[in-house]
């Protein structure tokens, strides 16, 4: 069945023992994003990660790369077109750094020439002859990443890829991250526990908690929540909530208040005038405003860390 | 061919061959030491000896050589936490593959330096004649086949631990074994027994002429199994590393 995500799972869940870690997720990755994959330490996301680069074997449920479900069959094929780094890079410590590149570039298959290319753009090229035990842990980042970009997959998942860095580094990292799609046409699966980080780079967003993905949409849909609100606590809900409606007013009922969009102070000095003519006893005016960060504690639950 | 190609690549600085080398060299100097000054009787019965004192040094020293090479092309691996990077551009198998290729070929030319010294030991000592081909041969491709399932029990230790100290404590045990069980018939059947099943070569000792005659033995058909054996515990290991690699999570 043809979809239009690169990225898709149905189902996904992997089990150890009596411990669920991933539990029948659905992830949809459009082409072209920058998806944030979001969730506390402990999570799921390297779990989730490694099943789709076939590295955990998932318990049960499938997943489609490029339109196709994985099989072991056409596993490589398909990673064929992906670039990963997934929890701290790989690297030879002994070899040096182009050393490093050669060897994947031939397992890879691709061209040599990618070797110079991806080493600018990781910004590693004066410092391709040195042995990678003596590179710091941004430039074994950064090497991570070129290894990732040789032969410029379609598809590049990134696991934590700021784990460790300086603040100058990541936010290197990040630039270089937000800069791939555009340059190179890639979509970028990258996962963090940093809401911060995902809100500066992603487009669209998955929450997982507890091996459970919460919430999946574009990011601009997860502002749209953080929106601020006025809540109205009246004496009769129901009457007030048509009234409202009547008015042209989009409002909802949560928790024995009525939400609406923000307006103006006119506005609110008019419909409360419109409400107690209509004989409803005002109790409680209040302006909410919710922020990213209590949206992902409501999502993730707040005993979780961020 | 690309992958074991990339194996010799990843070796690079880890003076493998040289290590093997000072392994090697110390069963040349061990060799050397014994039988220094042959006289005409030894000479007589020089080559035959050589093929009795071989197996008894590759029993106490190939099962160490052949843990430090298996744990020296997995560990630059585990160091590097790449697995999980190799995994996903080959399949686990073909990356175990060339790991079997890559040490079966410095094996190769272990066995062949190990032989290639004692056939020049036997003619700078003057030993009579020369060396059976016929049985030199027998036992190159034997000892050949006794190094290869060694190495392939510690590349699976090796792959499948992290800690190194473990695969190299079976290596070093087997030697240990080798050197307390050799005269138990069982120990024939052990993995690190191959060797002695394998030696063409036995011994008369008498005691009140202290003459030595050496003899080439007929196998009974324990030991032709424990001969087969040697072969048994090659596809043994082979499959498992291959099916317990391949299962394991990066």
């Amino acid at each position: 069945m043809p979809t239009q995500n690169l990225v898709e799972t149905h189902n996904l869940t992997k089990q150890y023992g009596k411990v669920c870690c991933v539990n029948t997720l659905n992830m949809m990755v459009p082409p072209g994003a920058i998806y944030g994959f979001l969730g506390p330490n402990g999570a799921g996301k390297s779990t989730t990660l490694k099943m789709i680069l076939g590295l955990v074997r998932p318990t049960k449920g499938n997943i489609t790369l490029f339109d196709t479900p994985v099989n072991e069959q056409n596993r490589m094929k398909l990673l064929a077109q992906t670039g990963s780094l997934i929890e701290s890079p790989s690297y030879y410590g002994h070899l040096t750094g182009e050393e490093n590149l050669r060897i994947i570039q031939t397992l890879k298959g691709c061209s040599e020439k990618d070797i110079d290319e991806v080493l600018k753009i990781v910004r590693l090229n004066e410092a391709r002859g040195k042995l990678v035990n003596h590179y710091s842990l941004g430039m074994k980042q950064r090497l991570g990443l070129a290894a990732a970009l040789l032969g410029f997959p379609k598809l590049l998942i990134l696991d934590e890829p700021t784990n460790g860095l300086d603040p100058a580094g990541i936010q290197e990292m990040r630039e270089l991250i937000c800069s791939l799609p555009q340059a190179y046409g890639m979509t970028i699966l990258l996962s963090s526990h940093l809401l911060s980080e995902i809100d500066q780079m992603a487009d669209h967003v998955g929450i997982i908690r507890k091996g459970v993905l919460v919430y999946q949409d574009t990011l601009e849909s997860l502002h749209a929540h953080s929106k601020e609100q006025i809540a109205l606590r009246v004496s009769h809900t129901k009457v007030a909530l048509d009234l409202l409606r009547q008015d042209g007013i989009e409002a909802t009922q949560e928790d024995g208040y009525l939400l609406f969009p923000m307006v103006d102070d006119t506005c609110v000095a008019n419909l409360c005038r419109h409400l107690v003519a209509q004989n409803i006893s005002l109790y409680r005016i209040e302006k909410r405003e919710k922020s990213l960060e209590d949206i992902f504690l409501s999502l993730t639950g707040k005993e979780n860390s961020l | 061919m690309s992958t074991l190609q990339m194996e010799f690549r990843k070796i690079k600085r880890k003076w493998i061959g040289l290590t093997m080398c000072a392994l090697i060299g110390v069963q040349f100097a061990w060799l050397l030491w014994a039988g220094s000054r042959p006289n005409e009787t030894e000479r007589l019965y020089g080559w035959i000896e050589m093929l009795y004192s071989l197996p008894l040094v590759s029993v106490i020293m190939m099962p160490t050589i052949m843990a430090v090479l298996a744990s020296r092309l997995a560990d630059v691996e585990h160091k590097g936490n790449t697995y999980k990077l190799l995994k996903t551009l080959r399949r686990p198998g073909a990356l175990y593959h060339a790991k079997v290729v890559c040490g079966g070929l410095f094996i190769l030319a272990v066995s062949s330096a190990q032989f290639l010294f004692i056939i020049a030991l036997g003619y700078a000592r003057g030993y009579a004649g020369h060396p059976e081909w016929k049985h030199y041969g027998a036992a190159f491709f034997l000892n050949l086949a006794c190094c290869l399932s060694l190495y392939l029990l510690q590349l699976l230790l090796s792959m499948l631990f992290f800690n190194q100290m473990v695969p190299l404590a079976a290596g070093l045990g087997g030697s240990m074994l080798g050197l307390v069980l050799m005269y138990i018939k069982m120990y024939s059947f052990l993995p690190w027994g191959g060797f002695l099943s394998s030696a063409q070569v036995t011994m008369d000792w008498n005691p009140e002429t202290r003459v030595i005659h050496f003899y080439y033995r007929e196998y009974s058909s324990v030991e032709l199994c424990a001969l087969a054996m040697i072969f048994v515990w090659i596809l043994v290991f082979y499959g498992a590393g291959r099916i317990l690699f391949a299962r394991k999570e990066s």
